[in-house]
């Protein structure tokens, strides 16, 4: 996606020059100068987020919920793991040995069964409203344990492929773009990190201190947000660029490389951790296109051996920096799959009972929540849904999952109301 | 009777407001009305701008671009005592002057990133439509009328989800986001409940899409669960709780529906449009929202927006809240120039020239003294970010050599400015629409300091370019004075001049850079970001 698109992408933020509709935040509550005592013990801590976005829908049958045995269990097994008692698929080895870091979700209903209205649903944590722009999960993580005047950026996204692009939505909604993604989709570095040729290193610092002077002149005696952003904004252009190394894998000991191995998906979810490691508080990594509704097996086979190797590699090498303490992983789909397997040896979309995992960060490893029936078919104890699901991942990095943003007069809570954390995987 | 009197007792509701209307201005009543309730919280307004500023605010605000360097320096050694009135008419004449507004309706109407209604509004405002007029056609519109036809794009865009569609006509149009009371009751504003947010609903529930057009049935309910799990038939409703009562109705039979089914998908396969039933539902939702006591929603919420537009803030926020529990700053001006608005054929070109008329329009934004006097009394200009629009033209405009815009020829000037405002088009993708609570992203800082396509737009060494005229310039002061005078619209000050002399001065040995890096600075300051 170029630039420009993605300012268009983020044109249903606003509404328009004499719009001023409820979709922008309220009027001092999210000043980005403000509020900042709720989260500052949060930021001091160091709390980051590393989703890997399996777009197009896993299946939970081939990963994380196996049904071997069973009309709907297909031709894999399950193996035993690390966790007595807990078995997963056998295309999943690594993270079997693994899985003392790990809780399973194996409830989720979510009742969306379509790419678009699951995925808006699985970023938001909350149905989509045409009035209120909600933020994505990033957003939030960016906003709540970024830092205002990070050198890093605090929310990158990585969307390679085109299916399913559109419905991963990166977006701050009512936050304000100070907590808009970088999205990243032709390349695995941003755009205009990378100083042009045109000018000196020395001349651009200086320009900007010039371009500083004199908007400084102009903010005297003059009030408003927006002005005060447009500063913040380009004060935080040098420090960003320096952060392009981050996105250069070949600054990694070729150990490293080797370890996570050849894929995009592999090398992206290293650029990843090296943001991860520099302070980004939010990552997305994405995998498209698990869309199997034929040849789900074969399609599978090959999938889930990568997610397991590249997911075993990460835990391991956040581990091993010390890194995996102040880290959720956390492995997230639209849906998942039917366990009734169709004519073209498929599975179709299927939202009403299926898995996700948490790892690392506020996670009590090892756990299993809630349980399907035998063949997959219906949650059968632990029935959760996507606000409970974002209430864990919040609390796992210790935010309060009940905080309210005020929207104008309106308070909107981070998930919806009467929802909670799942207090069983939660350290 | 003075006019400071006359409206007090306006004020005090003792002077029926039709007495005003007719003798004095809406600038003067605006003034007045604003005057009197900063006296009454004793606050004191900020000083008026200077010329400069002034012409700037009003050009950006009126036709969308800032003013050349030639229209600075007429308008400030102008000593025409009416110099003011004559530059609004004069932009207001200008056909840059409709399509300015035909832009920011169409970012207000349509969903984002759409220009679908752009071409029906820049026409329907031309040929002076009023509000009212344009609701009709973009709700009911007439298909065989080539120009009402392309205002259905507003129902075409949002009749698959007719959720949307009732609440963007309920927040556009009248001023309530009913949104809230879908699911439930609205929570802060006892008036709103599930029977109204159905009840709108029910205006539209019986149209569809056929083919390239939009179709409504004669027959047809809508039915919603309450919270409490109650199954109701929902009544048109209009948001002031008037319910409509309408004539029985039955659905068709079997064969009835087959013959329609067949009927229009021959009128599809014909691209004909459906003709529109005896009686339709939305027809009543004109009538009524355009009668009497209930057309306030629909007076108040345009003049709310336009004067939001002009004054970077409403007199009731957010605009979309206007309900009891949420009075206006000044209800009683409010509700003048909501009366005006209807009295005058809805004409917004009348309503926007006496808002940029008024005194508080030409107040400084800068506010020196302590305790800054909230934006909801309109005391000090507020700072505007800019529309996409606006900014691309801001820069192209400050990036052009200023002699290309001062012939003799007035023909061939505006030929000239035409062309590069056209191309403003084409630059504003890259900026994003401001919201009311608008921050500007990190990308876009990025996008200034290291894009090469916007360096190659703005900074080049060219003729037809401000770098390519202040490399012929001799002097550094030259360089300033011109640069500043190109892009902020006004003549530098004597701190500022100093801190670019020194910036040029430590750059002799690299001269042509020092001057882009110069004009860089310049263009990327918050200055030009903002209307201010």
């Amino acid at each position: 996606m170029t630039l420009q698109n993605s300012f268009s992408r983020r044109r249903f933020l606003g509404q328009s020059a004499f719009a001023g509709t409820g979709a922008a935040a309220s009027v001092m509550s999210l000043d980005i100068l403000k509020s900042e005592a709720f989260s500052k013990q949060l930021k001091q801590k160091g709390k980051r987020v590393l989703l890997l976005w399996l777009a197009g829908g896993v299946s939970q049958l081939e990963t994380f919920d196996p049904k071997p045995g069973r009309l709907t269990g297909g031709p894999f097994q399950a193996i035993q793991t690390a966790v007595p008692g807990v078995e997963i698929s056998e295309l999943m080895p690594k993270m079997a040995m693994r899985l003392k870091h790990t809780a399973i979700i194996r409830s989720l209903n979510t009742k969306i069964g379509d790419h678009g209205g699951g995925s808006r649903l699985m970023h938001l944590g909350r149905r989509d409203e045409p009035n209120l722009s909600y933020p994505d999960m990033g957003s939030v993580m960016a906003r709540e344990l970024g830092r205002l005047d990070s050198k890093v950026p605090d929310y990158v996204t990585f969307y390679t492929a085109t299916e399913g692009r559109g419905n991963a939505v990166g977006r701050p909604g009512f936050l304000g773009s100070r907590y808009a993604p970088m999205f990243l989709t032709t390349d695995n570095k941003p755009q205009n990190l990378g100083r042009l040729e045109s000018i000196s290193d020395l001349d651009h610092r200086e320009r900007a201190d010039l371009r500083r002077a004199l908007s400084a002149r102009f903010a005297q005696g003059r009030v408003s947000p927006a002005l005060g952003s447009h500063n913040v904004a380009y004060g935080r252009v040098r420090g960003l660029m320096s952060s392009e190394a981050l996105f250069d894998i070949t600054r990694e000991p070729k150990s490293i490389q080797d370890k996570y191995g050849p894929s995009l998906f592999a090398q992206q979810t290293l650029v990843a951790r090296r943001l991860i490691e520099a302070g980004t508080p939010f990552v997305k990594v994405s995998r498209a296109w698990w869309d199997s509704h034929g040849q789900n097996f074969e399609t599978h086979l090959e999938m889930v051996t990568e997610l397991d190797h590249v997911m075993s590699t990460l835990l391991d090498d956040l581990e091993e920096r010390g890194l995996l303490e102040d880290t959720l992983v956390i492995t997230l789909s639209e849906f998942g799959r039917t366990p009734t397997i169709n004519g073209s040896l498929g599975r179709d979309h299927f939202a009403r009972a299926w898995s996700a995992t948490l790892s690392g960060c506020g996670i009590r490893g090892g756990t299993v929540f809630g349980s399907t029936d035998e063949d997959g078919q219906h949650v059968k104890d632990g029935e959760v849904g996507a606000a409970e699901l974002f209430a864990t991942i919040y609390a796992a990095v210790g935010i309060d999952p009940h905080h309210e943003y005020y929207v104008g007069s309106r308070p909107v809570p981070l998930v919806d109301i009467g929802t909670d954390a799942i207090s069983e995987v939660l350290v | 009777m003075r006019l400071s009197q006359l409206i007090i007792l306006v004020v005090l509701g003792l002077t029926p407001l039709s007495m005003v209307c007719g003798e004095t201005s809406i600038q003067d009543i605006v003034d007045s009305m604003l005057d009197a309730k900063m006296r009454q919280v004793n606050i004191t307004a900020a000083p008026l701008a200077d010329d400069y500023n002034i012409l700037r605010r009003t050009t950006l605000d009126l036709i969308g671009r800032i003013p050349t360097a030639a229209e600075v320096d007429r308008y400030v050694t102008s000593e025409d005592s009416n110099k003011r009135e004559q530059m609004v008419d004069q932009l207001l004449r200008s056909p840059a002057y409709e399509k300015h507004l035909a832009y920011d309706l169409n970012l207000l109407l349509s969903p984002a990133g759409n220009s679908e209604l752009q071409s029906y509004l820049e026409q329907a405002v031309t040929q002076r439509r009023g509000w009212d007029q344009m609701f009709r056609a973009m709700l009911l519109g007439d298909y065989e009328d080539e120009l009402e036809r392309q205002a259905m794009k507003f129902v075409k865009l949002r009749v698959k989800d007719l959720d949307n569609l009732t609440n963007a006509t309920s927040s556009l149009f009248f001023g309530v986001n009913i949104s809230c009371a879908k699911c439930h009751d609205h929570p802060l504003v006892i008036e709103w409940t599930q029977a109204h947010f159905y009840g709108m609903k029910s205006f539209f529930n019986r149209l569809f899409e056929n083919g390239d057009f939009i179709g409504e049935r004669d027959y047809g309910a809508l039915k919603y669960q309450t919270t409490d799990g109650e199954q109701l038939d929902a009544q048109m409703m209009f948001l002031s709780g008037k319910a409509i009562e309408e004539p029985q109705w039955t659905s068709p039979n079997e064969e009835k529906q087959k013959a329609e089914k067949q009927q229009l998908e021959q009128l599809a396969k014909d691209k004909k449009p459906v003709p529109i039933p005896q009686y339709s539902r939305r027809a009543q939702l004109l009538d009524i929202a355009l009668r009497g006591d209930d057309l306030n929603y629909f007076s108040k919420s345009i003049v709310n927006r336009l004067w939001y537009r002009t004054f970077g803030y409403g007199l009731v926020m957010p605009l979309d809240q206007m309900h009891p529990s949420n009075p206006a700053s000044h209800p009683k001006l409010l509700d003048f120039l909501a009366k005006d608005m209807s009295d005058h054929g809805y004409d917004l070109t009348r309503l926007i020239r006496g808002l940029v008329l008024t005194q508080a329009y030409a107040r400084s934004s800068r506010y020196d003294g302590e305790n800054r006097p909230p934006q909801m009394w309109f005391a000090v200009a507020n700072v505007k970010p800019l529309t996409p629009q606006q900014y691309a033209a801001a820069l192209l405009f400050g990036a052009r050599n200023p002699s290309q815009f001062a012939n003799d020829d007035a023909t061939k000037n505006q030929t000239e400015i035409d062309s590069v405002h056209a191309q403003a088009r084409t630059l504003a993708v890259k900026f994003e629409v401001p919201s009311d609570e608008f921050q500007v992203s990190v990308d876009e800082a990025l996008l200034f300091s290291n894009d090469a396509a916007l360096e190659k737009d703005l900074l080049a060494n060219r003729a037809d370019r401000l770098i390519g005229e202040l490399m012929n310039l001799s002097t550094d002061a030259d360089v300033v004075a011109l640069a500043s005078k190109s892009i902020m619209n006004r003549p530098v000050t004597q701190q500022e001049q100093r801190v670019m002399m020194k910036y040029l001065k430590h750059r002799k040995d690299r001269r042509e850079a020092a001057v882009i890096q110069l004009v860089w600075a310049l263009l990327t300051s918050s200055e030009v970001r903002f209307n201010y």
